[in-house]
């Protein structure tokens, strides 16, 4: 490995918390989470070679998760396992005991969204991207991520509502 | 009047100097319209405030050794290559129907998966069988030899993705045929490049030159199996195709 690899390897370390965060915005499962975050990291360094020096790592490490996690997701569709309703409360990420309510109820609310909006949420709002930072991670032009934020939003609003949790 | 994606642009600060100064001025003296921006604000920091925590939490060892390229060091430990057997097939005289039953064969014992349709015997077909492995043909051979990466324009028939050298010194590439949407890895043997694997399954509609460099599972398993980590870079891929695809 030159130093080069290793040097951005040591950058992506430093990340590490922040793609944590970006994939439990992500996935209500923290494993599948962790999982997320795994193959985002490998699939970084088959590719280390597309990184040009001077981009902005987190965006693109935020682009390679979205695009494992989507193909992560058609893959258990295909396989039928998605098809488990979101609410079942099958794996929960979190659980109202042993971390805080506030995490528990906004995670629920992000799962009910549909992808689309819940990676735009996830961006934007979780991880502070401007609109047009997270629009090249998403491969979107800006019109459609600011509707897909705007749908989002006003859905996680009244899920949050619902829960008896006013935003 | 303002609508509500203005004011979710307001909160999330997107908005210009002057329209910002004009909602900031506009709130003041609105008290429905201070309250819709806070009802906004309010929402943006529920969520930011949610997973913030996750920040603080102790990473777990598995991902500190990934993001140092652990896989990618293992990979090239583990020099498990993937090879065909030899002379599966010995049967030079045989029928065509024959050969490519063997190579067939022979890729789906080593789990490998190739798609039927391409296998069609004629000038067209980018894959004709070889004595004990699928050959890349054609179109596809030709562009394997010549096209990089780096200066394709995204309209080419075979679009090339990751160009690497696998840990027994040849070189490997991943394509995308346009036409069947089917995506593959060749390898350099000699003058020819095998094929040990094709996937049409992983193919997103849409963009294809974006397909290219976002490997198909498969494809990224057989990678898995010969790669040493990096892909070679733009001026790396020249002068592996300056070198007609020899190693030192």
């Amino acid at each position: 490995m030159t130093s080069t690899s290793e040097e951005i390897g040591e950058r992506i370390v430093e990340l590490l918390p922040r793609l944590r965060r970006f994939a439990r915005s992500l996935s209500r499962n923290q494993h599948d989470a962790d999982d997320l975050v795994q193959s985002g990291v490998e699939r970084a360094w088959r590719h280390l070679g597309q990184f040009k020096p001077g981009a902005n790592l987190a965006s693109w490490m935020f682009g390679i998760m979205k695009n494992a996690w989507i193909d992560n997701l058609r893959t258990r569709r295909r396989r039928g396992e998605v098809a488990l309703p979101e609410d079942s409360g099958e794996h929960p990420a979190v659980s109202p005991v042993d971390s805080s309510m506030e995490l528990w109820s906004v995670s629920e609310a992000m799962s009910k969204l549909p992808e689309e909006q819940r990676l735009a949420i996830a961006l934007v709002l979780v991880e502070g991207l401007s609109y047009q930072e997270a629009a090249e991670v998403l491969e979107i032009p800006l019109g459609t991520l600011t509707s897909r934020l705007a749908r989002g939003r006003t859905a996680l609003a009244t899920a949050l509502a619902g829960n008896g949790n006013p935003p | 009047m303002y609508g509500d994606e203005i004011l979710m642009a307001y909160v999330d600060g997107e908005l210009d100097a002057k329209l910002r100064a004009e909602i900031a001025a506009a709130v003041e003296i609105d008290p429905a319209l201070a309250s819709r921006v806070e009802h906004h604000r309010a929402l943006r920091d529920k969520v930011a405030g949610a997973f913030a925590k996750v920040l603080s939490e102790p990473v777990p060892d598995r991902l500190a050794r990934a993001a140092r390229g652990a896989a990618a060091e293992s990979a090239a430990g583990r020099g498990n290559v993937l090879q065909f057997p030899a002379r599966a097939a010995r049967a030079p005289a045989a029928p065509w129907r024959a050969r490519e039953w063997a190579a067939m064969a022979a890729s789906l014992f080593l789990g490998a998966l190739i798609s039927w349709r391409l296998l069609v015997p004629g000038d067209g077909a980018p894959l004709v069988a070889g004595e004990d492995a699928l050959l890349a043909h054609g179109e596809l051979a030709r562009a394997l030899d010549t096209q990089l990466a780096s200066e394709q324009r995204g309209e080419e028939p075979v679009l090339i993705g990751l160009t690497f050298k696998a840990h027994d010194g040849n070189y490997c590439r991943s394509f995308v045929l346009r036409a069947t949407k089917t995506a593959g890895l060749a390898c350099r043997v000699g003058p020819e490049w095998q094929v040990p694997v094709t996937d049409s399954s992983a193919i997103p509609a849409g963009d294809m030159q974006q397909a290219s460099s976002v490997v198909a599972p498969a494809i990224l398993r057989a990678i898995e199996a010969r790669g040493i980590g990096a892909a070679l870079d733009a001026d790396a891929e020249k002068s592996a195709q300056l070198s007609g695809w020899k190693t030192p």
